[in-house]
């Protein structure tokens, strides 16, 4: 390995600052610790935070930045103990998305160990801190709790406006930024909030044939409002 | 020039850092050569290259630079010059001030181990000298030295059992850098349980059992860790049993480690079961409170961070579940402050371990909210929804608006709706007049700070 791994740039480079990610009060902290690597106070670095506050992109921003130093992202759900092995092959750092929808704990745990072991890194996304996940394993809960977490926390008005913006974008949709300042006010102010209003103004705008404006938006709105007093995914997140 | 700039550098990160850190990793740097708006500096051993790098290089570079703008960049090198040694084994003897750090994390950008070795490298903190030892451990300690020190074998098998991360394989990695180096000429081999399995298994795919077999009955001590990953799986179950009885045959020691007591374990085969009974069981207790902030003080000093008492007694208070979480709890608070370069407090501390310190991750509801502010700023709680619009109530609605904005995801019309049916532009101003009356009211900006505090848990 090169020695020039350590030098220290005096100039600051957002590695995730491009890629259409808002860097916000609200994931500074993780996104700094990500820049920091590999300088962590541990093998390992768990990220938390709501759905669609941005961990997969993070993951995904952070594996390209260091495509050449071996990084692989995996879904928790495909881990499994036979695989852990030839998992770790190859790759400097291991990333480990959606820890919520983990089946096989023991994969996870024989996965943690041998990173550590093998002076490898270990990057974990999950909905929640690690110590309200409900893992039965208690060598792996001990483990996951000992690791420096960090948490996305709940967007303020500028992230919320970003993440929209963005979504109409994917969406190939221009929008207003009256539309958007008028939701902003409105909405649920959560990160799943903004993903389902965006789908539904989409589906809206495409059935009426109409452009997406403060009217449009309004009725969508008030649509969700009038059906139940309550957005409708707010019980399907389990509230 | 340069080493008057590097005196200067060091004398502030002596004052920002302290004597005993200061003494241990920044006086050994030298100053190798600049040039090209570089300057590199060299430590003796590629261990406290990567220490240092970690936990000082970004105040070096900072500090050079604001000394010379000049310089852009501080590389840290090894001065052994190439060959850098192998993973330096914990220095034991004198008690040392610092042991090595709180895990070789940047080291692993220039030593990737291969997933193939057999045994696993032995963590430098784990020695004997790092291990605080206390009622609830004391008996499995003096057990763990016995086997160290012992020329011969004094029981077989060592087996150690107690709940998770209560220092199990500290205990076992003590034994291995004992023996090493009092012992160099002894094959001390340790390894997880899982690992074990993953080679066996790989050694039945491959067909080299036989090699399989020699690399493990060749060792004069085996340890094994975490050995309840192997209860239920025969046949990893089997080899390890045959294993087991070539070394005790042979007059070599063994040391396992479980979850449970031998007798407790489930999943084993009843002629393991009795062979692991056969030597001496010790049990490691939950920590008390005692050993716990023992713990903290010895992992404080020797991360040479400056951790107030308070806040260690706070988490030996509250962090109580056992060893690792502890000392992971007492990294993050010291990695946190070293981050945002401030220094440690009880504040920061429960900031930033509240997901640990809170039971649950519970909502906040907007009644709570309300219900809070009402009693600290002593006002009825149906006056967050009445029409008055007094300062003694308006204020306090205000607060818990902006409250209710902060805490909880619910649409500002949603909010309007809980405080008596007001209208979101109302929202927005309550959110609006707490930010500005917090920039020119410390006062009220505590008072704010509580609450969120409060209700944050």
């Amino acid at each position: 390995m090169s020695e020039r791994q350590f030098a220290l740039d005096l100039g600051h480079s957002p590695a995730f600052g491009r890629d259409d990610f808002l860097v916000a009060p609200c994931n500074a902290e993780a996104v700094a610790w990500l820049e920091r690597w590999p300088a962590w106070p541990a093998h390992g670095l768990i990220l938390y935070g709501p759905p669609g506050s941005g961990k997969s992109h993070l993951l995904a921003a952070f594996a390209a930045a260091h495509a050449d130093a071996g990084a692989v992202v995996v879904a928790a759900a495909d881990l499994d103990d036979a695989s852990i092995p030839g998992l770790v092959d190859g790759q400097r750092i291991v990333l480990v998305d959606d820890i919520d929808r983990l089946r096989a704990e023991s994969a996870l745990f024989h996965l943690h160990n041998l990173t550590r072991e093998t002076g490898r890194f270990l990057v974990l996304a999950a909905s929640r801190p690690p110590s309200h996940l409900p893992v039965r394993l208690p060598d792996l809960a001990s483990r996951l709790n000992a690791l420096p977490a960090v948490g996305i926390g709940a967007p303020d008005d500028a992230v919320l406006a970003a993440v929209m913006v963005k979504q109409f974008a994917d969406r190939q949709l221009k929008v207003g930024e009256e539309v958007i300042a008028f939701l902003v006010g409105r909405m649920e102010r959560s990160f799943a909030a903004a993903r389902l209003l965006v789908e539904a103004i989409d589906r809206t705008s495409l059935t009426e044939k109409r452009a997406i404006t403060v009217p449009l938006a309004r009725m969508v709105l008030d649509g969700i409002d009038d059906r139940q007093g309550e957005l409708p995914w707010r019980t399907a997140n389990g509230r | 020039m340069t080493s008057a700039e590097w005196d200067r550098v060091k004398g502030r990160l002596r004052d920002e850092v302290g004597d005993a850190a200061y003494r241990s990793w920044l006086r050994p740097i030298t100053v190798r050569d600049t040039g090209d708006g570089s300057v590199r500096l060299a430590l003796p051993t590629r261990f406290m290259r990567d220490w240092v790098a970690s936990h000082y290089g970004e105040r070096i570079r900072a500090l050079w630079g604001a000394e010379n703008p000049d310089v852009r960049t501080v590389e840290l090198v090894v001065d052994a010059g190439g060959a850098a040694p192998a993973p330096a084994p914990a220095p034991h003897g004198a008690p040392p001030v610092m042991e090595p750090p709180a895990r070789p994390a940047p080291q692993a950008a220039f030593a990737l181990c291969e997933v193939d070795e057999i045994g696993a490298p032995l963590d430098p903190r784990f020695t004997f000298a790092n291990f605080v030892v206390g009622k609830p451990n004391e008996f499995a300690y003096a057990a763990a030295q016995r086997i160290a020190e012992a020329d011969r074998v004094p029981f077989n098998p060592l087996f150690l059992y107690s709940g998770v991360g209560l220092g199990k394989t500290h205990l076992m990695h003590a034994i291995a850098w004992h023996i090493r180096e009092h012992n160099p000429s002894r094959r001390v081999l340790y390894l997880s349980a899982e690992k074990f399995m993953y080679r066996f298994i790989r050694a039945l795919r491959d067909q080299n059992t036989m090699v399989f077999k020699e690399q493990f009955r060749s060792v004069d001590v085996l340890m094994i860790d975490d050995v309840q990953f192997i209860a239920g799986k025969d046949a990893t179950q089997e080899e390890f049993f045959h294993t087991f009885n070539s070394l005790v045959d042979q007059g070599r020691q063994i040391v396992i480690s479980a979850d449970k007591s031998p007798s407790d374990l489930e999943g084993l085969e009843e002629r393991l079961r009795s062979r692991l009974n056969c030597g001496l069981v010790a049990d490691i207790h939950p920590t008390t409170y005692e050993l716990r902030l023992g713990i903290l003080q010895q992992k404080a000093e020797q991360m040479g961070a400056l951790v107030p008492p308070k806040v260690l007694e706070f988490l030996a208070h509250k962090i109580s579940t056992n060893v690792r979480e502890l000392e992971g709890a007492l990294n993050r608070v010291a990695a946190h402050a070293q981050l945002v370069g401030r220094a440690i407090t009880l504040e920061s501390t429960q900031e930033v371990l509240h997901d640990l310190l809170k039971a649950s991750d519970r909502r906040i509801s907007i009644e709570e909210i309300q219900k809070r502010v009402a009693e600290y700023f002593n006002i009825k709680l149906a006056e967050m929804s009445s029409a008055r619009r007094s300062r003694q109530v308006a204020r306090p609605r205000q607060v818990a608006m902006y409250l209710a904005k902060q805490l909880t995801s619910r649409s500002l019309p949603e909010i309007g709706r809980k405080f008596g049916g007001r209208d979101h532009t109302t929202v927005m101003h309550a959110v609006k007049k707490v930010e500005e009356l917090r920039d020119i009211d410390q006062n009220f900006a505590e008072d704010v700070e509580l609450l969120r505090r409060m209700l944050q848990g």
